[in-house]
């Protein structure tokens, strides 16, 4: 007997050892990865300033709907607004929705520019909306998104 | 760490006083995220990454831009520029590092 209730409280000490350290690592899971984490839903506020923006047909937002590597995704935001003196497109913002760091790149212009339009590539770490926001010069706020599948991560 | 270069092209080859140009800015830079480990020794890779790059033509800034880490490895930026006269166009890029680079490019408008 004595036997049997040392091996029994020895299993239950075991499985507890096992449960506990599971269980506190699981609340401690959902901490942001990386030095500048921020969701997409704050950096957006900061950005805007805790203004609306209105999803546009003005923006055009060009990125693949299936991306075979997510390392490398091409990004092009076109936005259809004249840049004079005077009336001109101040910022394009580019977001990818669920990076660790949503934000990718903040391109302020100037009516120096011609036409506000910026390319570059981003890197996806999983299928998620790429959100392009265009601020123009009398303060409001344009946006665009779109869905992008990501065959292989490319956030590491 | 790799010696770091880049370039600007423009495009069209050939332009007049007053077009638009297409101007696109490579760098080689590694762009680490401080996310990735090294798979031989499972320690994590120190970030690496560009913040900020500015876009000058003939001393006027016409461009700045924020960069976070989430753009792609050797990272190109293009952006679209209005000839305005002969000049020279300055591209300066910093990253988290302290690394400060320029890289000129001639604008030669014909006629």
């Amino acid at each position: 007997m004595q036997r049997r209730d040392f091996l029994k409280s020895l299993g239950v000490g075991a499985a507890s050892a096992v449960v506990i350290p599971s269980m506190s690592f699981a609340a401690e899971a959902p901490k942001p990865r990386g030095k500048n984490a921020l969701a997409y839903n704050d950096a957006l506020g900061v950005a805007t300033g805790g203004k609306k923006a209105e999803v546009s047909a003005k923006v055009k937002l060009k990125v693949p709907e299936i991306a075979e590597n997510g390392a490398v995704v091409p990004v092009t935001v076109e936005v259809e607004h004249p840049m004079s003196e005077s009336d001109y497109v101040k910022a394009i913002h580019v977001y990818a929705t669920k990076n660790a760091n949503s934000r990718c790149i903040g391109v302020h212009l100037s009516p120096a520019n011609g036409e506000a339009m910026f390319a570059t590539r981003i890197k996806l770490g999983e299928t998620q909306e790429v959100v392009a926001v265009a601020e123009l010069s009398n303060g409001t706020f344009l946006m665009a998104s779109q869905s992008v599948k990501v065959t292989i991560g490319g956030c590491g | 760490m790799a010696e770091s270069k880049s370039l600007i092209k423009i495009k069209p080859n050939s332009y007049k006083s007053g077009d638009i140009v297409k101007v696109s800015f490579m760098v080689m830079h590694p762009m680490e995220t401080g996310l990735r480990k090294d798979k031989k020794t499972g320690e994590t890779i120190p970030e690496e990454y560009i913040n900020s790059v500015k876009f000058e033509y003939n001393g006027k800034v016409i461009t700045t831009m924020n960069v976070w880490e989430t753009l792609s490895v050797n990272p190109v930026f293009t952006i679209n520029m209005k000839v305005d006269g002969a000049g020279e166009l300055k591209v300066t890029y910093t990253d988290n590092t302290g690394k400060v680079e320029e890289t000129t490019e001639k604008i030669k408008p014909k006629g």
